[in-house]
């Protein structure tokens, strides 16, 4: 029996370990990257990976989901005679939950890794003391720059597949359903509210910190080799992903009681 | 003479591995000090705590006189301007063209403008024998041998009055391995410089260093003039030069 609670101990104590030094290394990136010198280039090109070359995979996920979201709502709702709601749900689950968690998960995927795997490769190489001995400091350059990107890039990223998203649904009801084209936008557009966007980006500009922070930070502390490397990546990944998830539930109930959901 | 680094009965440990075991060491202006000891026997960790990338638990560590075992960030940095460092596998940016990798502290410390940044590179490049063509290469299209010499090029760029190198003929065939002990010792006679390098490598010890340290299980064991290494009646230092077995 007491190898349960071992386990759970030992488990518990990890898990607070963790917390603690990420959120030192958090503090170290802030105090140290928030002072100048900003470096332009390396800012520039974290906007270029995160926010433009990752325009095709949002793209098309949000594209699909909508899709689907007219498909599905069309089934459900001919039941009861309903399916003047499909622009409804459409607008409403695409700005307030699919976009900004589906971009997430994507951006997770391709952005978490390949900043765990860059920044992992330059700790095992030793290229992150080189920075320092060339009076540079790793966090100024390769953790700030990816902080802002990330912070910033997301909600660009999720306007896109909002958009997206919407056109998706729009095609799938006007061309295949047989829905009035201008009825439907018009629908759309009466019905979507500010807030349903904005609380969307909010949401899309915390997970965007979360992504960068676990690529980071497991890039950062990885050690051993091509092996570490390897399970920093996979680490940044997993742990980006599932805060996400959470991330988002913790948001839309804070959202919800302030009355702006 | 202050000597440029003192370390006076230096500890490291990792949990319950003992590292470094009281190291003693003095290494003057102007000379070339190489320690050599065996795989793992802690010279990358000595290394990093000689540039602060590492902090030694113990003893006293001290450059040009003054303590330098618990500096802050800012001393390091400051300190650090002052030394030119080449990394066991070159550790060059990926990123960033050889030129730029060349020109890292020109361009992002100290702000200067590419075009001048460049030009300096470009003689730096051409000091250690690589040609103009090989600059706007990624490190990715090198072998490693120009690789290390980028890396040499590097850590000269910026003048500095410290050279430290890290095992630097690893992993190169021994043709490459007397060029770049060669461009190393010349850099260093024609910058006049301090330097400490590290190595396992006997023949590459011998032809950089005018004194010889031998690291063994945590300690110095024999230090002295390079010549008179073979004198030593140590039995291990004896076991490294002729390469025997245990
Ligand atoms: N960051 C670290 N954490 C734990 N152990 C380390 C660390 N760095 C080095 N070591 C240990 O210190 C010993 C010496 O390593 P190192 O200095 O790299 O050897 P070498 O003489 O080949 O350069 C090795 O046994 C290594 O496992
Ligand atoms: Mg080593």
């Amino acid at each position: 029996m007491t190898w349960i609670f071992e386990n759970l101990g030992r488990v518990f104590l990890a898990f607070v370990a963790t917390t603690g030094r990420l959120f030192l290394f958090l503090l170290q990136a802030l105090n140290q990257g928030l002072r100048p010198p900003y470096y332009g280039r390396q800012i520039l090109r974290q906007i270029w990976e995160i926010g433009y070359l990752s325009l095709p995979v949002v793209g098309l996920t949000a594209l699909f989901t909508g899709m689907v979201l007219a498909l599905q709502s069309y089934t459900g709702f001919s039941r009861f005679n309903a399916e003047n709601a499909i622009a409804n749900v459409v607008v409403l689950s695409m700005t307030r939950e699919l976009g900004p968690v589906l971009a997430g998960l994507m951006v997770a995927g391709r952005i978490g890794a390949a900043m765990a795997a860059e920044i992992g490769t330059m700790r095992v190489t030793e290229q992150i003391d080189a920075l320092t001995t060339l009076s540079t400091n790793p966090q100024k350059y390769l953790i700030m720059p990816r902080l802002f990107a990330g912070i910033t890039m997301l909600p660009f990223l999720v306007v896109v597949a909002d958009i997206i998203g919407i056109f998706g649904g729009y095609c799938v009801s006007v061309y295949r359903l047989g829905f009035n084209a201008s009825l439907y936008l018009e629908q759309t557009l009466n019905f979507v509210e500010i807030q349903d966007v904005t609380s969307g980006l909010i949401k899309a500009a915390v997970f965007g910190f979360i992504i960068s922070l676990m690529g980071c930070y497991h890039g950062f502390t990885s050690k051993g080799g091509a092996q570490g490397v390897g399970k920093a990546t996979t680490h940044a990944v997993v742990s980006a992903s599932i805060l996400i998830l959470v991330a988002n539930y913790i948001l839309t109930s804070l959202l919800f009681e302030q009355g702006v959901s | 003479m202050t000597p440029k680094f003192s370390l006076k009965n230096l500890h490291k440990t990792f949990g319950t591995h003992s590292v470094l075991r009281g190291i003693n060491l003095e290494i003057f202006p102007g000379e070339s000090l190489v320690i050599i000891g065996g795989s793992g026997t802690g010279k990358s960790v000595l290394f990093k705590c000689l540039l602060g990338l590492m902090q030694a638990d113990s003893g006293v560590l001290e450059m040009d006189g003054k303590n330098i075992l618990k500096e802050n960030a800012q001393e390091n940095e400051d300190r650090l301007k002052d030394i030119g460092v080449v990394f066991q596998g070159s550790a060059l940016f990926d990123s960033l063209t050889v030129w730029e990798n060349v020109a890292f502290r020109l361009l992002y410390a100290e702000r200067r403008g590419r075009q001048e940044s460049k030009k300096i590179a470009l003689q730096k490049l051409a000091a250690v024998g690589l040609k103009k063509n090989v600059a706007d290469l990624y490190p990715s299209e090198i072998s490693g041998g120009m690789a290390r010499r980028v890396a040499l090029a590097r850590a000269i760029a910026s003048q500095p009055q410290v050279l430290f190198f890290d095992e630097p003929t690893s992993g190169l065939d021994p043709i490459f391995s007397s060029t770049i002990n060669q461009l190393i010792k010349k850099s260093v006679k024609e910058l006049g410089v301090t330097a400490l390098t590290i190595t396992h490598d006997m023949t590459s010890a011998r032809v950089i260093g005018d004194r010889i340290a031998v690291l063994y299980e945590g300690k110095i064991i024999w230090c002295g003039p390079a010549k008179d290494i073979n004198k030593s009646d140590n039995p291990y230092v004896q076991q490294f030069i002729q390469g025997r077995p245990d």
